[in-house]
């Protein structure tokens, strides 16, 4: 068998406070494959964005560990690049010299790194707006820009923590579309979080729901829908009942967890 | 309802006349001798002497100069020492804890109260000034400027740490741009305490400068030197901040574009 591109290799993640330890994710084994897109579904609190810091390397297993092609993540990982739900984007910058930051990280000179922001701005189509500072863009823009930025640093892997939540219903679509087209034209591999069921059925190839706390999977499900997924498939006899068994296993769930935060009297993660 | 705004032209025609009115009021209540021209010289007798002042001797450009030397170059001592140690204090909470009682013993004082020690070991020189404004800036610029790096969104390092910044990448390129906005809107408030601290220092103990000025005229009971002095140390801030406000826009493009 083949090393897998990326592997949660039976990680857990536990954390102290003053009053106890709370294992937000126990042993949870996952492989993605290269250019794989991958959808973590799961009741709020269930550790998936715990699953997504450790891959990224913000936060270090209390057992287990994540490879990336076989290699161990021991600190911050560039090569794996999210996008935050709030975008993130530095304020300060223009659209190009957001994207081209991690460039800029890097030692390359200005004009390098310009014409390559400028590559992935006309990706996804900003190309007007390279100048422009955040606070002048949408919702929707600063996302491609965030999704731009990340893959500009040369990612392996996007690491998107809800991107399109904030978005409202109609960009959401259209954006879930983008995600997937600027996904196939760089061969990137994604793992990505989403509360929306939809959303995880129209972008993923394979979608995890998780367990409520700890975290750990519940279920794998290979979306095998035609693509693209747009209205049309989504009103499919195959669809529909996939939609109704996942959400059959997130409903429980959610219920468990639901039963857990009123006993320890706490809210969500 | 709405709130009711003006635009800049009507503005700026109601202000001046405001200040006419005010103007011509205090004129007609001083000629009248209703309030005694000893105490209180009409502006038209104030404007004269300024003219005389700058014209015939030019003493009152030295003076304006020399006070705002003494603000610009203090102001800057204490920028260059206070901000690198209020940026350290906001990244660092060891740091922080072991500086903040030093620097909240020292915020208090008013600048007023350093003048004896200051003068004991530095006289009246120029350093003396410069010791008196630092005094008066530096503890506030850290504190500012620790306050401006702690609000700068947590998120935006994190961000940048993932785009492969090293932690002096994320100071240089996150942090310090982040709480900039905050830092030079500190600044401002500081400056103007810098003036009150040289206006200070020049009235105990100086040979030039506004403060020095308005105080040898009220030895002779010169009230209209007193008042040109005071005209002058406010049209002076106030240009100091339009000033400052160019910077602003100048470092912070982004801010204006809302």
């Amino acid at each position: 068998m083949s090393k897998p591109f990326m592997h949660f290799n039976n990680l857990t993640m536990s954390f102290t406070t003053r009053k106890e330890t709370v294992t937000a994710v126990c042993d949870f084994d996952l492989k993605v494959d290269k250019g794989q897109v991958v959808s973590l579904v799961g009741a709020s609190g269930c550790g998936k964005t715990t699953v997504l810091n450790a891959a990224a390397g913000f936060l270090l297993p209390t057992t287990g560990e994540v490879l990336l092609e076989g290699e161990k993540i021991t600190a911050i990982e560039p090569r794996c690049g999210m996008v935050f739900q709030s975008y993130a984007l530095f304020p300060w910058l223009t659209v190009k010299d957001n994207v081209a930051f991690g460039l800029k990280m890097k030692g390359l000179s200005r004009k390098q790194r310009h014409l390559e922001a400028q590559k992935y701005i006309e990706l996804v189509g900003l190309k007007a707006f390279a100048n422009a500072y955040p606070s002048e863009l949408s919702g929707g823009m600063c996302q491609r820009v965030a999704i731009c930025r990340a893959l500009a640093n040369k990612t392996d892997v996007l690491l998107c923590d809800e991107p399109f939540a904030a978005l409202d219903a109609m960009t959401r679509q259209v954006m879930q579309q983008e995600l997937l087209s600027i996904v196939q034209k760089s061969q990137q591999t994604v793992l990505f979080i989403t509360h929306s069921i939809d959303e995880a059925l129209i972008i993923s190839d394979t979608i995890v729901v998780m367990s409520a706390r700890p975290g750990r999977v519940k279920t794998m499900i290979d979306v095998k829908l035609p693509r693209p997924r747009d209205v049309n498939v989504q009103l499919t006899k195959d669809y529909i009942d996939l939609k109704k068994s996942i959400w059959d296993m997130v409903e429980e769930e959610v219920r468990s967890s639901l039963k857990l935060t009123k006993r320890a009297g706490m809210g969500q993660d | 309802m709405g709130r009711k705004e003006l635009d800049l032209w009507s503005a700026s025609v109601l202000g001046a006349l405001g200040i006419l009115i005010f103007l011509g009021m205090w004129e007609l209540l001083t000629r009248t001798n209703i309030i005694d021209m000893f105490f209180l010289p009409p502006p038209s007798q104030v404007v004269q002497r300024a003219w005389n002042m700058t014209v015939n001797d030019g003493v009152l450009l030295v003076d304006i100069r020399m006070s705002a030397m003494r603000v610009l170059i203090g102001f800057l001592l204490s920028v260059i020492v206070g901000i690198p140690i209020g940026l350290v204090m906001g990244m660092n909470p060891y740091i922080r804890a072991m500086i903040n009682p030093i620097i909240s013993i020292i915020r208090p004082l008013p600048a007023l109260s350093w003048i004896p020690l200051s003068m004991l070991w530095l006289g009246i020189d120029e350093q003396q000034k410069y010791a008196i404004v630092f005094m008066g800036c530096f503890a506030s610029i850290v504190v500012y400027t620790t306050d401006a790096t702690l609000r700068v969104d947590p998120l935006l390092q994190r961000a940048a740490r993932n785009l492969g910044a090293s932690r002096l990448q994320v100071l240089l390129h996150v942090t310090l741009p982040g709480a900039l906005p905050d830092i030079l809107s500190g600044l401002k408030v500081v400056l103007a305490i810098a003036w009150t601290c040289v206006i200070s220092a020049e009235m105990v103990g100086a040979n030039s400068g506004l403060g020095f000025r308005i105080w040898t005229a009220k030895e002779w009971s010169d009230t209209s030197q007193v008042l040109v002095g005071m005209i002058c140390i406010s049209l002076t801030v106030l240009l100091l901040d339009i000033l400052f406000r160019f910077i602003e826009k100048f470092l912070l493009p982004w801010q204006s574009k809302d």
